[in-house]
This record gives C-alpha cells, sequence and structure tokens, in this order.
C-alpha cells in the first residue's frame, strides 16, 4: 500500500525519484518535479490569464459558482504552490538521512530482541491487523471515488481539454493529501519503533516483577524490627543474612560491584565462582536466567529513545510546515462545504448542472481532506503516547525495585536521567506545525469550535436573494 | 595580562550604526561620546532632553497632522457609515500610543538597558573560558539586513501613498511625512529588542552546541578505544581523524596547567592565544575580521602543534574534570535566561503596545480594503487601504515585524529547552555513574530555569499566540464586514425610503388635498417596503 502511494507521488512529482540512493542522476530525480508544477502553472495561469477552459468562464455558471469555483482553484493553488516549494526545498538529503538513521536504529533494536529473546514476536510486528487494511481501502477508495467524481463531470462539459480544469480543481487536493501521506507514513514508522522499544522495556518491566519477591530483602533492612517479630520463609534468609553481615548494605555494594559485569557479559560467561556467596538470595533469579539479560539492554534503549525522538524532529521540521497550508485549506474547504450544502444545495439541488458539481466537489473534498486530517493527527497522537508511555514504563520499573537497580546506583541513575531528559523532550517537542498548533486531538477541538463559530456568521448570510437574481428559485 | 583587556569584544560594538541612528531619531537617550569610546550604554541628561524634546516635537506633528488631514473627514462624516468612522477615529491615536511608549519605556530603562548588556558581555566571557565561542559578527550583518529592510519598507509605503492618493499639490500635504514616524521609530526599538534577543538565541545554541560537541568527542573517544581493541586498522582510523578532525589539545593543555600551578585557566588561554595573533588578541574580533574559524579548538590547536600528539581524549571519560565544566555551563544557561527574563521585563510594554498595534491595524486594515473596494469612503489616515498592493506591503510590514519578534521569541525559548537534552546526552554517552548523578541534579535546575517571554503577562509570545491571533482577526473581520453589509443594506433601504418619501411628497402635492393623500402614502409605503425588509 505505501509502495503504491509512493510510486504516485513520485509520478506527480513530490518526492524525488531515487529518494534511497545517496548518488543518482540529478535531472532524472528532480525532473518530475519541475515539469508537474510548470504544468499546473501553465494551466492555472493559463485558466485565469487567457479566461478559457475555466468554469467560471461558461455561460452556464452562474455568480454562485463562480464565487465558489474561484475560491476553490485559488485555494488550491495556494496549497499546491506552498507544498511544492517546500518539497523542492526539502531535496533527497531527507530521505536519505532517515533511512539511514531509521537503520541504524533497527540495527540496535534487533540486537536489542536478541538480548530480550523477543524475536518471537516478530511474526507478529509485520504482520498488519485487519484495521490498518481497512483503513488504506477506506482511503484509496475514497480518493479514488473523488477523482472518478471530478473528472467524470470535468469531461462530460469539457470533452478531451478536461485535464487542464482538472488539473487546477482536483489536483492540488490531491497532490496535498499525498504529501501528508508520506508525513503519515513517516510518522507511522517513527510510531512502530516507539511501539517496539515499549515491548523491549515492558519484557524488562515483567521480569522486575518476577524478581520482585525475594529481593525486598533489601528493603526491609531498614526496618530490621519490624521484619523480625514476623519472619516469613523469604524474609527469613534475609533475615539471616542481615545478622551474618555487619554492614549489610555495603556487603550488598560489593557483591553488586562484582555481579554487574557478569550481568552485562553474560553471554559470554555464566556466574559461577559468586554463587555460593549469593545463593541464598538468588534462587529466583537462577530459574529465570535468561531474563536477567534483558536489563543490559537499558542503556541502548534509552539511546534508542532518544535517537527516535530526534528523528522525529527532523521528520516535523521537514512534514510540518506542508501542515499548515493543508490544514487551513481542510478548514475553508469544510466550512464552505457546509456552507454551500446547506445554503445552496438544498434549496436549489438539480436546477444547475455545474452548481450541484461545484458544491459536491466542495462537500467530496471536504470530505477526503478530514479523513486525511484525521489520520495524521491520530497517528502523531499515537507516537506521543507511544514515547511518553516509555517513560512510564521505566517509572514503573523504577517502583518495582529490581535486583539490578537496587544493587546498583548506576542503574538507578540512568533511569532517572531518562526519566528526566524526557522531561525536557516533552517540553521541547511535540508534533506540530511549525509551533502554531499541536498535531494531537487538542486540534480537533480548537477547529470544530472555530468551525462552529464561523459558520453561525457566515450560516445567517442571506442567500434568497442571490438565488432569486440567478433565476434558481422563484 | 597587566592591563585588564577584555577577553571578549562587547555585543555593543555590533550595535553602532543602529545606536546612532536611534539617537538621532530619539529612541535612545543615553550618552553618544562613552558608546563610541567605551561600548558602554550610560545614562545622560542632555540624551534624555534631546529625546524629551523629540517626542514633543513628534506629538505636536502628528495632531497637526490628524487636523489637518481630518478636515476631509468631517466633510465625510455624513455619507460614511458610523461603523468605519467610529472604528476610525478609535485608531487614529494608537500609532502614536505606541511610539509614546517605546519613547518613555526607553527613558525609564536608560540605565537598567546597559547593565544587561554588561551582563550579556560577562556571560560571553564565561563561555569563552568554557571555550564555548559566540559569532557576533552575524548579529551587525542581520542589524544592516533589519535597517535596510524597515527603510525600504518605510519609503516605499511613505511615497506610494504620497504619490498616489494623497493631494500633493497643498502644501501642508507635506505633513503626512509625519505619519511614518510611529512606525520608523517603533521599529527601531524593536529592532534592538529582536537582535538583543537573537544574541541570546545563539548563546544558547553555542551552550547546545559545545554540550553536543563534547557528546560526538565522546563517540569518537569510545569507536577509537573499541578498534584499538580490536586492533584492526588502527593507522587507518587515525589517518582518517587526523585529516578529519584534529585532535583535542587544549583540555588536555589546559588541565596540564591547572594541575601544575593552579593559575587561572581563562588567563593562561588569553594569553596564550594572544601571543599567536599580537593583532587581534580577542578571538571575536578574528571572527569580525572575516576569518573563518568554527570553533576555538582549532585556533588552540594551531598553537599546540609541536606539543607531543595524544590521539583522543574525552573530557567526558573524566567525570569529576567534566563536572565543573558542565557546572559553569548550566550557571551561564541560568545567567541568560535571567538575562532573557530581565530583557522581556524591559521591553514588556513596548511589546504589548506592539501587539495591540499588530493585531488593530492588521484588522482595520483589511476592513478598510473591503470599504475601498466598495466605493465607501475611508478614514484618511488610513488612505493607503484604497490601493490593494500598498495595503498588502503595510500587511507584510506589520505583520513581518509582529510575526519575527513572536518567532524568535519561541526559537528562544526553544533553544533554552534544547540544553535539557543535550546534557542529558552527555550523561548517557558516557554512562559512568558519577556524570549521571552530576547530570540529572542540573537537569533538574534546567527544568526549572526555562525562558518563556511574554507581553507583560497577558500572553506568551509563541506560535500558538499567533495561531490564536489570526483566528481571532479572521472572525473579527467576518463580523465586522457582516456588520458593515447589514449597514449598507440599511442605509440603502433609508435612501429609498428618502427618495420614495419625495416622490411621496411630490404626488401628494400633486394630487394635492386632504386624506385621501395620507392613505394612498400609507399604501405606497406599505407595498413599496415589504420587499426590501
Amino acid at each position: 500500500m505505501i509502495q503504491v502511494m509512493n510510486w504516485l507521488s513520485m509520478a506527480i512529482g513530490l518526492i524525488p525519484l531515487n529518494r534511497q540512493q545517496a548518488q543518482s542522476n540529478f535531472v532524472l530525480d528532480y525532473g518530475m518535479m519541475v515539469i508537474v508544477p510548470c504544468l499546473y502553472l501553465s494551466s492555472y495561469l493559463g485558466i485565469n490569464l487567457m479566461k478559457s477552459f475555466g468554469l467560471p468562464f461558461l455561460d452556464a455558471c452562474n455568480s454562485v459558482c463562480r464565487l465558489s469555483n474561484n475560491l476553490f482553484m485559488h485555494l488550491g493553488a495556494f496549497l499546491y504552490v506552498t507544498i511544492t516549494l517546500l518539497s523542492l526545498y526539502r531535496r533527497k538529503q531527507f530521505f536519505v538521512d532517515f533511512e539511514t538513521r531509521l537503520a541504524e536504529i533497527d540495527v540496535v533494536i534487533q540486537k536489542c530482541r536478541r538480548v530480550a529473546e523477543l524475536d518471537k514476536g516478530r511474526a507478529q510486528a509485520v504482520k498488519h491487523s485487519v484495521a490498518y487494511h481497512f483503513t488504506w481501502l477506506f482511503v484509496f477508495s475514497v480518493f479514488i471515488f473523488a477523482l472518478y467524481y471530478d473528472s467524470k463531470e470535468l469531461y462530460a462539459t469539457f470533452g478531451e481539454y478536461a485535464i487542464i480544469p482538472f488539473m487546477v480543481s482536483s489536483f492540488p487536493y490531491l497532490a496535498g493529501s499525498i504529501i501528508q501521506g508520506e508525513f503519515i507514513y513517516h510518522v507511522s514508522v517513527i510510531s512502530n519503533r516507539f511501539e517496539q522499544i515499549n515491548k523491549l522495556f515492558e519484557k524488562i518491566n515483567q521480569e522486575a516483577r518476577h524478581r520482585h519477591a525475594p529481593l525486598t530483602v533489601f528493603d526491609i533492612e531498614s526496618e530490621g524490627k519490624k521484619q523480625e517479630r514476623k519472619p516469613t520463609p523469604a524474609e527469613k534468609a534475609a533475615a539471616t543474612k542481615a545478622i551474618y553481615s555487619t554492614d549489610p548494605k555495603l556487603a550488598d555494594e560489593l557483591k553488586a560491584q562484582k555481579a554487574l559485569p557478569t550481568n552485562q557479559q553474560n553471554e559470554l560467561n555464566t556466574s559461577d565462582e559468586e554463587d555460593e556467596d549469593i545463593f541464598d538470595y538468588n534462587e529466583g533469579m537462577m530459574e529465570e536466567n535468561t531474563g536477567t539479560t534483558s536489563e543490559a539492554n537499558l542503556p541502548d534503549l534509552f539511546k534508542l529513545h532518544d535517537k527516535i525522538l530526534a528523528l522525529s524532529v527532523m521528520t516535523n521540521g521537514e512534514f510540518g510546515p506542508q501542515c499548515v497550508p493543508y490544514m487551513a485549506a481542510c478548514f475553508v474547504v469544510s466550512i464552505f462545504g457546509i456552507f454551500l450544502e446547506t445554503k445552496v444545495n438544498f434549496i436549489v439541488s438539480g436546477k444547475s448542472r455545474l452548481l450541484d458539481y461545484v458544491t459536491y466537489l466542495y462537500v467530496i473534498w471536504s470530505f477526503t481532506t478530514m479523513v486525511v486530517a484525521y489520520i495524521v493527527l491520530r497517528l502523531c497522537c499515537n507516537a506521543n503516547n507511544h514515547s511518553k508511555q516509555s517513560a512510564m514504563i521505566v517509572h514503573e520499573i523504577m517502583q518495582k525495585k529490581p535486583a539490578f537497580m537496587l544493587s546498583n546506583d548506576l542503574f538507578y541513575n540512568k533511569m532517572k536521567s531518562f526519566t528526566l531528559q524526557f522531561l525536557h523532550w516533552e517540553g521541547y517537542f511535540q508534533f506540530n506545525g511549525i509551533g502554531l498548533f499541536a498535531l494531537d486531538y487538542t486540534f480537533i477541538f480548537s477547529t470544530v469550535s472555530a468551525a462552529t463559530s464561523y459558520l453561525i456568521v457566515l450560516l445567517q448570510f442571506d442567500m434568497t436573494a442571490i438565488l432569486r437574481n440567478e433565476g434558481l428559485m422563484t | 595580562m597587566s592591563q585588564p583587556t577584555p577577553i571578549v569584544q562587547p555585543l555593543l560594538l555590533q550595535f553602532q550604526q543602529l545606536f546612532f541612528l536611534s539617537k538621532l531619531v530619539g529612541v535612545l537617550p543615553q550618552d553618544l561620546t562613552k558608546f563610541r569610546f567605551k561600548n558602554v550604554l550610560e545614562k545622560s541628561r542632555n540624551g534624555m532632553i534631546y529625546m524629551l524634546g523629540m517626542l514633543m516635537l513628534y506629538i505636536v506633528l502628528y495632531n497637526l497632522l490628524i487636523y489637518s488631514f481630518g478636515e476631509e473627514d468631517r466633510s465625510l462624516k455624513a455619507t460614511q457609515s458610523t461603523l468605519t468612522f467610529v472604528i476610525g477615529l478609535f485608531l487614529t491615536y494608537i500609532g502614536l500610543i505606541m511610539m509614546v511608549t517605546d519613547q518613555v519605556t526607553a527613558l525609564f530603562n536608560q540605565g537598567r538597558l546597559g547593565d544587561l548588556y554588561e551582563r550579556i558581555r560577562v556571560v560571553d566571557e564565561r563561555l569563552y573560558r568554557e571555550q564555548c565561542l559566540v559569532d557576533n559578527s552575524t548579529i551587525a550583518k542581520r542589524i544592516r539586513i533589519m535597517l535596510l529592510m524597515t527603510f525600504v519598507f518605510e519609503l516605499f509605503i511613505l511615497l506610494s501613498t504620497y504619490v498616489k492618493l494623497v493631494d500633493y499639490t497643498q502644501w501642508l500635504s507635506i505633513l503626512w511625512i509625519v505619519s511614518a514616524i510611529p512606525t520608523f521609530i517603533n521599529t527601531l526599538d524593536k529592532i534592538w529588542f529582536a537582535v538583543s534577543l537573537y544574541a541570546l538565541k545563539e548563546r544558547f545554541e553555542a551552550i547546545n552546541a559545545t554540550l553536543e560537541d563534547l557528546v560526538t568527542e565522546h563517540e569518537k573517544f569510545l569507536t577509537w578505544l573499541n578498534g584499538d581493541d580490536r586492533n584492526n586498522s588502527i593507522e587507518e582510523h587515525a589517518a582518517v581523524e587526523s585529516v578529519s578532525q584534529p585532535p583535542q589539545y587544549d583540555t588536555n593543555l589546559e588541565y596540564l596547567y591547572k594541575e601544575l600551578g593552579g593559575i587561572d585557566v581563562g588567563s593562561l588561554r588569553g594569553s596564550g592565544s594572544k601571543g599567536k595573533n599580537k593583532v587581534a588578541p580577542i578571538a571575536h574580533s578574528l571572527n569580525s575580521f572575516g576569518e573563518s574559524i568554527q570553533s576555538p579548538r582549532k585556533l588552540q590547536q594551531s598553537n599546540a602543534t609541536p606539543m607531543i600528539n595524544m590521539a583522543h581524549e574525552s573530557e567526558l571519560s573524566n567525570a569529576t574534570k567534566v563536572e565543573e565544566k558542565l557546572n559553569n555551563l548550566c550557571q551561564v544557561h541560568d545567567e541568560i535566561c535571567e538575562i532573557g527574563k530581565a530583557m522581556n521585563g524591559l521591553w514588556s510594554y513596548p511589546i504589548l503596545s506592539l501587539m495591540a498595534y499588530g493585531f488593530l491595524i492588521f484588522t482595520a486594515q483589511l476592513y478598510f480594503l473591503y470599504c475601498a473596494t466598495r466605493a465607501q469612503s475611508i478614514p484618511s489616515l488610513f488612505r493607503s487601504a484604497k490601493s490593494p498592493f500598498i495595503t498588502v506591503v503595510v500587511l507584510i510590514y506589520t505583520s513581518g515585524k509582529c510575526i519575527y519578534l513572536i518567532y524568535l521569541s519561541w526559537k528562544t525559548s526553544l533553544a533554552s529547552k534544547r540544553t535539557g537534552i543535550s546534557l542529558h546526552k552527555c550523561g548517557v554517552v558516557a554512562d559512568d555513574n558519577l556524570l549521571y548523578e552530576i547530570v540529572n541534579h542540573l537537569s533538574l535546575k534546567l527544568l526549572n530555569h526555562s525562558v518563556d517571554f511574554s507581553a507583560c503577562g497577558f500572553f506568551t509570545l509563541d506560535m500558538e499566540t499567533l495561531y490564536g491571533v489570526s483566528g481571532g482577526i479572521t472572525s473579527y473581520l467576518i463580523i465586522l464586514i457582516q456588520f458593515n453589509l447589514a449597514a449598507q443594506q440599511a442605509k440603502d433601504a433609508i435612501n429609498s425610503f428618502n427618495s420614495f418619501n419625495d416622490t411621496a411628497g411630490l404626488v401628494g402635492a400633486a394630487t394635492e388635498f386632504g386624506n385621501e393623500s395620507s392613505s394612498l402614502f400609507d399604501l405606497v409605503t406599505t407595498t413599496m417596503m415589504t420587499p426590501l425588509n
């Protein structure tokens, strides 16, 4: 599905042709990106300067039709020109960078998975859910319907020259949506990586839960009296241990110092020599020896999280500015779509074919752009939530006080550092359109409330006089 | 280091042209000669009197302008709609208010402004000691570009309006030039703020870059260590390294010096570079003279080439060493944040008035443009709205001023937040317990020390405000246009009613007599008015 979208966006010149390869023919890469905008501009200027092949210049087009068509055309021009300029500005470097960084991240993730023995879950990750396919199918069918409707109507009006008005009516919105599709793809990739990291964190978390019981001993030392009053079997060992060593904390530290290197290189050598020493409280740990490995991932995971966030900053920097005109166009088209539908089409549908066509065009494209915008917002929100989730899981791990953390300050500090860093990240970055608005569900709320107030003002506009003038109403 | 020569160039050196200009038109009251010779802003009584005089002059001239051009308005008052008239009346003095706010604030702050730049200079010195170089040369360039753009915009708006829309046969029309004074003075004042803000942003970015440098350096160090372990192709690696990245000696040198005698490292380093570059003892001046120096390390490296080659050494591998550096950087970060807050405080009222001005003028200009396209008369002070092209230029100029300030504040705020992330990267890459503790401690400190710019605390200066404001402008515009339409319709109705009244009167006069004429009048009125309503 994504391949189809990529081919399409290459075909209409929105992304460079060989975007993954650093060295390739410059002309070949950017040829399409120059030809298509030129084609668009020539048809746009041609329509506006020569006053032919445009819907507003037909006799059958009345004033309402002309106004709405002009608005649609100029809005599309604004959208397409800004988006194309930003796409040209982006160049290929971004895609190459993105892929290399992603490859680096993937390598580390694979390594971590191997360490954490999560490979068996890989089959699941590749297979997409039904919802995924359904969404893609839905989006494609919506687009195909929109394009089909527009081209059919235009063909009926203009015959074989229909491509010229088509370039200025539907094409800009299609191009904008496809760029948003690229954004969606990149964000979904990022979101996916966050999910994988979260799985790895979760694995550590689960292991920490298993190992929780035998290791409560360390907490109890501070409140030794309570412990001696009510010794449970697990605590008894600890109590005896506490009696044996005069300074248990120091002893633990020492042990941890010894145990830590073995934990980290445990594939190479299994720790035998210290077993007598730690055997009495380490029974639980011995049983799930595989589990001890996964916390070795922690530093890597922290670095990964950082890297993925840096990647999202880069992606947002590239695609965020393109979001702004798209969202604006979506907003305007939706408002005018509702306005035209309720004030014009509802009253005088069927009287004029062109007027019907224009109002339906508004409705169709408002729906299509809204779907795309919703998916963008949803995915950005998801990615944000996934990244937040990691910090939550790390906090959970910290609360459980697993062995590797208690035994060593390093891990504790590391996790604390990670969560603090995430706090900084949270203040620094969120998916946004050049800072104007955050790309999450709050944006939907703000736009809906704004749209409502505009609609209230717009719906008071009295159209009956105009419609009567045009002879559409008696 | 016998005489106290400054280690770094003061930031104000870059402000010379701007200062002379603002002194001339009366934006700043500070002493001219002291600035010329010592690059400091100091209080000056004469400057204050001069500035007050200018302020009075401007106010008188502006009122004269309003009075002389108000004649047209009075004659037009009857014909234009009350809404337009009221808006025009309301916005007549907003430019003047903005200008007076700027100048009065500058008068009150004349002592504190100098302190601010002094603090920035101290920060620069501290940054320089941490080998974190800030390039001031771009600031002078920026100031020049901004001044140029201001002149271009102001002159274009003034001249095109004067030529196209003002009746220049009368000698009083010369007064139209005064209409450009408030915006010009405001822009000059805002250039001071914008450039200082940009300087702060550069300092934040320099701190971030230093921290990131530490990280990359350490990563290289780690790969080098690994390469050493594996014993494969060290020579090749080293060769590549020596080409791509010159090894860092300065730190070793610095600590060596420290070990030897506890001498002040900063002064030593300063003298070291002085010995090398006799002509230009200051690193900053080197930059401003156009020699491309990317980092102070390279400068140091050229000094130290005869020293032994110590290959790779990362500061991050030694926690105690790096602790001091990180601590200092954080303190400098705090200080910059404080400076930012102080600066925001100094300019809070001017910025508030600018934002109010921008919002109102933007809305009003668009509304008057609409009125002008409908062939309605508009207030004479806003005659630039009669031409769409001039309107576009005016809008770009006004909104450009506001948006640039907002954008810059947002970016500065982001750059200050970025420091925490970079700091943590240092911790993660070194993976050392002690360093983690330091980093965590400092990070908490940084979390509490973020700088957010606001206009008097009414709203923060970031892009979300811009989004809200643009939404506000649109909705107000729609409402204004709706009211205008309604008023226009009402006026048409009244006009037609009046004309009908006349005809009815005529009819009444023609039929002349008695009771049936009034009944006829009523009948005709009702039949004629129904479709209109």
